[in-house]
């Protein structure tokens, strides 16, 4: 069953979702978690038989689908992908638990099961087109999700949402195909394996042309400033479990993408576009942050703050070392538990009030003081308190990118003030004060089916911030492999001096001075 | 020993976790009891590990776990128990302890009862992290775990608008400072390679001074902003919405001692570039003079207290700056001592008065409170400096240092400030304790505290009364970890500059006694002479910098944020999006009209198309053909 | 003078204008079809026309498939022509709009 526990990850989810258009209704919800956790305890399988002493794919299968154009069905995983996909499996559970009274609740698990398929897809596919068709495919379920069960301006929202990630994903696909264009010049045969890929080296201005065009589809899914603005519509309008699932693993599928894609590829682009890309960074950072700042609509509030985070995760990536690109893989981990909680704990609220807005609320703590206390544990994990999840993702993502720019990176570093500042006001207006409005004097605590959901991901954001070793060795052994390809890779002198030589013993003496950097 | 730094370190945890489950219960007095005793323990083991040190002279260095390990990043959970962490470790779980069993009396009718003890001892717990861990990234967490804390007790009691604004102000500020301290944290790692002490240590006399320059300003604002050194200040005196034993604990003892820690600990880097350690002195010192200032006329009997405290940390700093860290770190453990006693003192006034806080409207409390009259009347002797207080010997010693460093300015203000320091203490137990009874205008009745309470501030009281005879042994114990020496002035000198002191002390005493422990003095109602002048109300204002602030960068973040979102975000970025998206629209909507339906235009528009290809076709060729390809 | 390949080009070509011309300007579906099959024969002299001047057999061949398709078209399009007579009770172009956008 191990040869093709991957194959089952993806299919399983769909096969069952086809087979739940058959089970009545009352017993839907039975079985959309039966499933839900079977697929979870599959995906613990796999880190359970995963080598966490290979720093390559694992659990290879490949089965040719066009041969004479080198498309492959291939799978595999290695350190990146593994938790990722752990990651989605759990959320696709607890999503699917902790479903609230939601109409046509058996269509909503059938969605879910699919969007659970496309998910794993995504993160397992080595091969491009397949990982192409995942990705679009990943938008059907979503559109459906914000669609059907969103709020008031949901068909804005979802169309808007389908068509911009849509726009981007074509121009990637051009550069898939020109991608695979080079390589048949270059090897003489067709492929779409991003393994072959790695092998070839492209001139730098090939390189910079495919990266822009990989760089719009994959800028838009995260989405970096100034492709964000679909992101607020669609969490303002998703239904609680939509909004769950894609701030948690859909917007990660981008940074993936980049680390999966961008990073090995085009490694000299990847040093040349390296300040342009943290400068767009670092103003998601703070922009988004301030924007933050100003919402009055608490789960808007959540929404850009994951905006913001991406920034931090982005940055991370583009750091080209080993601790940035390792923290920003364990951010997008840590950025999907503490982004998810906060979106369900929001749910939680708009299911008693049925409104977003803090104005309509303060002085929560007083009659819930256990949401409060659990929201506050996720607040402070979102802001990126040590010993939380994002802590080590965060401080390791700003480290990784301190070595490339003292500037930059004290810039992106005002995120953890920014970022104190939005959160502890959202904070301040929904819970502390008096009770003023009557509607919130009687509302009843978070119930036993609503702490199912959350606690687990309280437990794993704080268990990861105090022990992030199990996640953290993994992604720093594929990680290592995929920095080594580039600096083997690499043909530029820039992108040589960017790219750390992990094969010399490390020299810790900063080139460069701060002083430079100020003069 | 391990096991009792283990039973030290984490019996705070455990207390804080036991006292947590209890949160959303109604008031137990066995949480209280409970977290006391763990926090007791914890008291103990420090001391069973003191006495190994003094005994053997050997730290103990353990390392639990590894916390995060990448690239060539390994950071564990390492704690390092030697001469200046158990010296910190003693005075965080003396005065904690202290603070937990009054707190059993002091929030004896409060609501969130088992919850204060949570907060309380997860503070001790993350105090315990930041002094023991022997590594900058363990340093870090117990930082913002002591912020987190010092967040959740400050704006405890949640419901009041003032305490929930101060406590995220206080959050936000040392949020800015962490930044400056993370920056230093990444300068020394791919600086050195290492975030341990030791290894970072030793390698930074290889580093250019440049370098270290920047390490050690981002080092210190991360501390400036932890022990609210200006600019960085004003959470300090707005943190005191806190419940009292918080201010005595956090916002007097311990954490805001933190930032100079953070530079003693840090000495071997900051002896090697002494002219930073100048800019750290020149900045206490401002800082000792500056919140003297605003002490001196404040009438919020808490806020006199916190603006004492800065002044305080000032001098401290003060002294690590200039390279006497034994002397700084002597002075953090005196000064924790009394002003522990002083602030718990205020709590009981507090207590008594109904939380009336302008010392105006009390006068004459000795007659009901005559314990706690005798431990304010102790703690502000020894905050003032007079023999043979505890803060005499370490103040004295900070003058000494700077006199004997030839640094005549900082010498001079320290002094000026000793007999502020001295003057506006005994205003406020002038005030709060002697002349007529001004409260009885008011209604109320005063009560001494309970009397466990008074039991439970007895050590505090010992250590303001004895501790200044310790300063050898003290000093034995932790040169060999900070290298100093003893300031040794010639005698005669020195006599002349005792007695001096004293003088100028007594002096200030004497006047604060004079003014205002007479029957003339009234409760102020804003309209004699002194309070419409321009000092007055400067002081009163606290030079208008929270204004200032308040004026100039939040309300201009606030409007700047408003403008991003409502101009920038949604004119701007998601206009031009909609915008695309509508051109495409429009152009399918205006083109529809092509498909009239009408078979007969429609194959008009195809011999249209057909004639532009035919052209396009044409010219193409005839550019093939002429182009001489 | 001698007919040569120009003039039956040119004749093509005028037998395609009017064609043209029939179809832009015909409201009348009959007449379509007659300007249709005026623009397929165009094109057939031009095929069987450059046919013999090449002496290659496949342009008259062209020529023959095209006929048999015009005339099937022919059937197709007149048995459908009748049938919306019958229905509308008019071939007018004019009316025939149920395709617009």
């Amino acid at each position: 069953m191990l040869d093709h526990i991957l194959s089952i990850l993806i299919f399983f989810p769909a096969l069952a979702a086809v087979f739940g258009f058959m089970i009545q209704k009352e017993s839907m919800r039975t079985y959309g978690v039966a499933v839900a956790l079977i697929e979870f305890v599959l995906s613990l399988v796999l880190w359970y038989a995963f080598d966490n002493n290979v720093s390559g794919m694992q659990f290879v299968e490949n089965i040719p689908l066009i041969p004479a154009f080198g498309i492959n069905y291939s799978l595999g995983i290695d350190g990146i992908s593994l938790f990722i996909i752990i990651l989605s499996a759990f959320f696709t559970f607890l999503g699917i638990v902790s479903l609230t009274d939601t109409p046509k609740v058996k269509y909503m698990i059938i969605t879910l099961l699919f969007l659970q398929m496309t998910m794993a897809g995504v993160f397992a596919a080595l091969d491009a087109i397949v990982f192409y068709t995942f990705w679009e495919l990943s938008l059907v379920p979503m559109l459906y999700i914000i669609g059907a069960w969103g709020g008031p301006l949901r068909i804005y929202a979802s169309i808007k949402f389908f068509l911009y990630t849509f726009a981007g994903s074509l121009v990637m696909l051009v550069g898939m195909l020109f991608m695979a264009y080079f390589y048949h010049q270059a090897a003489g045969v067709w492929s779409f394996s991003i393994l072959d890929w790695y092998r070839l080296v492209l001139p730098e201005n090939f390189q910079l042309w495919l990266f822009v065009a990989f760089f719009i589809g994959f800028a838009i899914k995260v989405p970096m400033f100034p492709f964000h603005t679909w992101l607020p519509y669609a969490h303002g309008q998703a239904p609680t479990i939509g909004s769950v699932i894609l701030a948690a693993i859909l917007l990660k599928m981008g940074t993936y993408a980049f680390v999966r894609f961008s990073l090995p590829l085009f490694p000299d682009a990847a040093a040349y576009f390296m300040i342009p890309i943290a400068i767009l960074a670092v103003i998601m950072i703070i922009y988004t942050s301030m924007v933050a700042y100003a919402q009055k609509d608490i789960k808007q509030v959540v929404a850009y703050s994951s905006i913001a985070h991406m920034g931090v995760i982005i940055l991370g990536t583009f750091a080209l070392n080993v601790e940035g690109v390792s923290g920003s893989i364990f951010l997008m981990l840590g950025h999907g538990v503490v982004a998810g909680g906060l979106f369900m704990l929001v749910g939680v609220i708009y299911d008693r009030r049925h409104t977003k807005l803090m104005s309509e609320f303060g002085g929560l703590a007083h009659v819930m003081p256990r949401y409060a206390t659990i929201f506050g544990i996720m607040m402070m994990a979102s802001v990126g308190l040590p010993l939380t999840i994002n802590f080590v993702g965060e401080f390791l993502s700003l480290l990784g990118f301190y070595q490339q720019s003292h500037i930059l990176t004290l810039l992106a570093g005002t995120g953890i003030i920014v970022g104190a500042i939005y959160m502890l006001a959202a904070y301040k207006k929904a819970f502390f004060g008096e009770v003023t409005n009557e509607a919130n004097k009687n509302l009843p605590d978070i119930n036993k089916k609503e702490l199912f959901g959350i606690i687990p991901l309280v437990i794993v954001a704080i268990w990861l911030g105090v022990y992030p070793k199990p996640v953290l060795g993994p992604i720093n052994n594929s990680v290592t492999s995929i920095i080594k390809l580039m600096h083997a890779k690499a043909t530029t002198e820039l992108a040589k001096e960017r790219i750390p030589d992990l094969t010399k013993p490390r020299v810790f003496l900063m080139k460069k001075t701060i002083n430079k950097e100020v003069n | 020993m391990e096991k009792y730094l283990y039973i030290a370190l984490f019996a705070p945890l455990v207390s804080s976790l036991f006292s947590l489950l209890f949160t959303a219960t109604p008031k137990k007095l066995f949480t209280g009891i409970v977290a006391s005793l763990l926090i007791i323990t914890s008291l103990i083991s420090s001391s069973i590990l003191l006495t190994h040190i003094l005994e053997t002279g050997e730290p103990i260095h353990v390392t639990m776990m590894t916390w995060m390990q990448t690239g060539g990043l390994y950071i564990p959970f390492g704690f390092l128990v030697d001469q200046v962490s158990v010296t910190m470790m003693m005075v965080v779980t003396l005065v904690s302890s202290v603070v937990h069993v009054y707190a059993i009396g002091y929030m004896d009718h409060d609501k969130g009862f088992n919850r204060f003890f949570a907060w309380l001892s997860a503070f001790v717990f993350s105090m315990m992290i930041l002094v023991m861990s022997d590594n900058y990234a363990g340093l870090f967490i117990g930082w913002e775990g002591v912020g987190l804390c010092s967040w959740g007790l400050i704006g405890f009691w949640f419901h009041k608008e003032s305490a929930t604004w101060a406590a995220n102000e206080a959050f936000i500020m040392n949020r800015i400072a962490d930044l400056g301290m993370l920056i230093g944290l990444f300068l020394i790692y791919w600086n050195t390679g290492t975030l341990q002490y030791d290894g970072a240590f030793a390698a930074f006399h290889q580093l250019p001074t440049a370098t270290l320059t920047w390490i050690g300003i981002f080092l210190f604002i991360g501390a400036m902003g932890k022990s609210a050194q200006f600019p960085l200040h004003t959470w300090l005196a707005d943190a005191m919405e806190g419940p009292t034993p918080v201010s005595a604990l956090i916002h007097a003892a311990t954490m805001v001692t933190a930032g100079v820690y953070l530079v003693i600990r840090s000495h071997e880097l900051y002896s090697l570039i002494p002219h930073v350690g100048l800019f750290i002195a020149s900045l206490g010192t401002f800082v000792a003079l500056f919140a003297a200032s605003m002490a001196l006329v404040n009438r919020d009997m808490k806020r006199v207290i916190a603006y004492s405290t800065l002044s305080q940390l000032g001098y401290m700093f003060a002294a690590a700056g200039l390279g006497a860290y034994w002397v700084a770190l002597f002075h953090l453990m005196a000064h924790a001592g009394f002003k522990a006693l002083l602030f718990l003192g205020a709590g009981n006034v507090m207590h008594a008065m109904k939380d009336e806080l302008d010392p105006f409207k009390m006068g004459g409390l000795k007659k009901v409170m005559k314990w706690t009259w005798i431990m304010m009347v102790i703690g502000s002797l020894a905050l003032a400096g007079v023999i043979p207080f505890a803060g005499f010997f370490s103040k004295d010693t900070i003058l000494e240092a700077a006199y004997s460093g030839n640094h005549m300015v900082i010498y001079g203000v320290l002094l000026f400030t000793a007999g502020l320091t001295a003057f506006y203490s005994f205003r406020l137990v002038a005030l709060i304790f002697h002349g007529e009874e001004r409260y009885k205008l008011f209604g109320v009745h005063p009560h001494e505290a309970y009397r466990f309470m008074l039991v439970a501030m007895s050590p505090l009281l010992l250590v303001a009364i004895v501790v200044g005879i310790l300063q050898t042994p003290f000093f034995d114990m932790v040169e060999e970890v900070l290298n100093g020496h003893e300031y040794h002035i010639e005698h005669t000198l020195a006599l002349i500059m005792l007695v001096g002191t004293q003088l100028f002390v007594g002096l200030a005493i004497l006047y604060a006694y004079v003014k205002y422990a007479n029957s003339k003095i009234k409760v102020p109602d804003g309209t004699s002479k002194i309070e419409n002048s321009f000092a007055y109300k400067l002081l009163i204002n606290q030079y208008y910098i929270p204004y200032a602030y308040e004026e100039y960068i939040v309300k201009p973040y606030r409007e700047l944020s408003e403008f991003f979102w409502q101009k920038i975000d949604v004119k701007v970025v998601d206009a031009t999006v909609d915008g695309i998206a509508s051109i495409i629209y429009n152009t399918g909507e205006k083109t529809r009209d092509m498909q009239s339906g009408n078979l007969s235009t429609m194959l008009r528009w195809m011999v249209v198309g057909l004639i532009i290809l035919l052209s396009l076709a044409v010219i193409f060729g005839f550019t093939v053909k002429y182009s001489g390809v | 003078m001698e007919i040569g390949l120009n003039h039956y080009l040119v004749l093509s070509t005028i037998l395609f204008a009017i064609g043209l011309v029939g179809v832009m300007r015909r409201k009348n579906l009959l007449l379509l079809f007659f300007a249709t099959e005026i623009l397929l024969n165009a094109v057939n002299i031009a095929f069987a026309a450059i046919s013999h001047y090449y002496g290659d057999m496949t342009g008259q061949m062209f020529a023959f498939f095209i006929i048999a398709v015009a005339a099937s078209e022919v059937a197709v399009g007149l048995g459908l022509l009748i049938v919306w007579y019958k229905r509308h009770g008019s071939i007018d172009l004019d009316v025939l709009t149920t395709m617009k956008g």
